[in-house]
């Protein structure tokens, strides 16, 4: 569908208008993770991780930090990018997106780039607070930052399609509080899933989460409940439902254009 | 003047089965004004929104400039410029961003000089660092104008322009549009106002229902269906017409103080002098006389019912 060269000004202007809108709301954007996980650190690292034993030989506040991480990673990719298109639906800006000379793929580069851009530094100031609080070695920091950087995206594509979807706020919240916060919790983000007792394990396996955790705290400490190469194609999976998703969306015109 | 912008077959049915658009063909010469005039809930919007991308037509093809809107739609697109009806903005963005936010998704690289002038032309530029959301109506109604403007586009979509507009922006405005058309910029706006687009369009198309009724120089317009009214005050008024006046079919008007009487001021004889030399012979004094042309507004409660005729 796409005729001419790239429209990289325009990428380029969603890119920085979101940014914008983040450093807008810096001390919200930074200070509520920051803190929440802070939080988390204090309760189960500090005040249970104490009294628990060693996880893989990994210290239990140490085990934890790859889920915190990637639990934030998934509420923020999803809100930032999930707010990102659902605002200009909702106050009508949607108009001048609709009628620009700009196309499906460069429209999700700049949304989703931006989102993706916001949780990634998300993450790495919460990595950054957790060695405040716990020693942390990373086996393979090339292979993390990977991992960060395809779960920002995914999400962010995730949250740019409930965007897409929703027709109220309620709507925008009710995927991450229904859905991904519990699978995040149920995704070994706090424990190994090898601690669980059958069906439970196996259950547990159709929980995508899980292997995201799994191939990111394998970056960490060198082990995870899946394999790094299950995580990683699980990962490009996701990836590529997403973006398929958002080709749909724009070629049918789903809830952009009557 | 050629063709900048052609509508062939142009139809929408929304999903709700309701029929918006009824095949419309309509081709816009470049650099006129065309002014599509028609009711509340005529079609206007639903058009201006095919071309400009933002509804998906049921059928028909809009070419603009020679490029398919949506085969092409980048070349047809960049071309374009849309104020909407509605004042959606960002609120939080200021003034100069939010300008040279769309001048980028349109594709176009910084231009400083460019903006400075659209704020100035705008009567903006005092609030260029301004967030929006405390502007006034009328100024965010200005900083939609200049979006539009904001990467220079061949054709501009004004819908509703005046809408709830202050006469100094009204002012402005009409004044931005005579230099956009020095420059050769088309223009297109839909309107309810009749004046408006009596005094602003080279072009007028009438829609109704979906329907595009005609489409007219505003001059010919004018003269084909151009009656003239002429008001004659009476010293004393009349409670009823008197018979021998029948053939000139007048009307009281004002408790009986004037008599209204409908010409066509094209026809070969109106009627007029003989009306006048009749009156003093039955007795009727009058003290003066107003002529006057009438309106777009009754051209088009003419058009639409005339069209009704046909339909029954």
């Amino acid at each position: 569908m796409s005729v001419g060269a790239f429209n990289g000004h325009g990428v380029w202007a969603i890119y920085k208008a979101e940014m914008a809108r983040a450093l807008r709301t810096l001390w919200q954007s930074v200070a509520t993770p920051v803190i929440t996980t802070s939080l988390y650190f204090v309760v189960f690292g500090g005040a249970i991780g104490s009294r628990m034993q060693q996880v893989g030989g990994v210290d239990y506040g140490s085990f934890i930090v790859p889920g915190l991480i990637m639990l934030t990673l998934l509420t923020q990719s999803i809100s930032n990018a999930s707010i990102g298109i659902y605002f200009p639906k909702f106050t009508g800006t949607i108009y001048e997106l609709l009628s620009a000379p700009i196309s499906a793929v460069e429209t999700v580069i700049g949304f989703v780039g931006a989102a993706a851009t916001k949780s990634l530094v998300l993450g790495l100031i919460i990595l950054a607070t957790s060695t405040l609080f716990v020693d942390l070695h990373i086996q393979h920091p090339g292979a993390m930052i990977a991992f960060l950087v395809l779960t920002a995206l995914t999400f962010s594509m995730f949250g740019f399609i409930i965007g897409v979807w929703a027709n109220g706020f309620e709507q925008l919240s009710i995927v991450p509080a229904l859905l991904v916060t519990p699978l995040t919790f149920l995704g070994g983000a706090f424990y190994s899933i090898d601690m669980l007792p059958e069906p439970w394990r196996t259950v547990s396996l159709f929980n995508p989460v899980v292997y995201l955790v799994s191939g990111f705290r394998w970056s960490f400490f060198g082990q995870g409940d899946v394999s790094v190469g299950v995580s990683l194609g699980f990962i490009g999976l996701l990836l590529l439902l997403c973006l398929g998703a958002i080709m749909w969306i724009f070629r049918t015109g789903y809830r952009l254009k009557p | 003047m050629d063709t900048i912008l052609s509508l062939a077959g142009v139809g929408k049915t929304y999903k709700s089965g309701h029929v918006a658009l009824r095949s419309v063909d309509l081709e816009i010469k470049r650099g006129e004004i065309f002014a599509l005039l028609g009711p509340n809930g005529a079609g206007k919007t639903t058009m201006i929104g095919i071309v400009c991308g933002l509804v998906s037509p049921s059928s028909g093809t809009i070419t603009i400039d020679g490029h398919d809107a949506v085969k092409d739609y980048r070349k047809a697109r960049a071309m374009l410029g849309l104020v909407p009806q509605e004042l959606s903005t960002d609120a939080f963005t200021k003034v100069r961003a939010t300008l040279e936010f769309t001048r980028g998704l349109f594709g176009r690289g910084p231009d400083r000089a460019y903006i400075d002038e659209l704020l100035k032309d705008l009567s903006l530029w005092d609030k260029r660092d301004t967030k929006i959301m405390e502007l006034s109506g009328g100024m965010k109604r200005r900083v939609l104008i200049a979006k539009a403007l904001a990467h220079r586009p061949e054709i501009l979509f004004l819908d509703e322009p005046t809408a709830g507009v202050d006469v100094e922006l009204r002012r402005d405005m009409w004044r931005l549009i005579a230099k956009l058309r020095e420059r050769g910029t088309t223009i297109i706006l839909t309107t309810h106002y009749i004046e408006e687009a009596e005094e602003m369009a080279d072009r007028v198309g009438v829609i109704s229902k979906g329907q595009l009724l005609l489409v007219e120089e505003k001059h010919a317009l004018m003269k084909k269906l151009g009656k003239r009214e002429m008001d004659i005050l009476l010293v004393d008024p009349l409670t009823a017409i008197p018979p021998e006046l029948a053939e000139w079919d007048l009307t009281l008007e004002d408790d009986g103080n004037r008599l209204r009487y409908v010409f066509d001021a094209q026809a070969e004889r109106t009627g007029i002098p003989s009306l006048l030399r009749r009156l003093p012979d039955l007795g009727i004094a009058f003290k003066d006389l107003e002529t006057h042309k009438s309106s777009l507004e009754d051209i088009f409660v003419d058009l639409v019912s005339e069209k009704k005729e046909q339909a029954a």
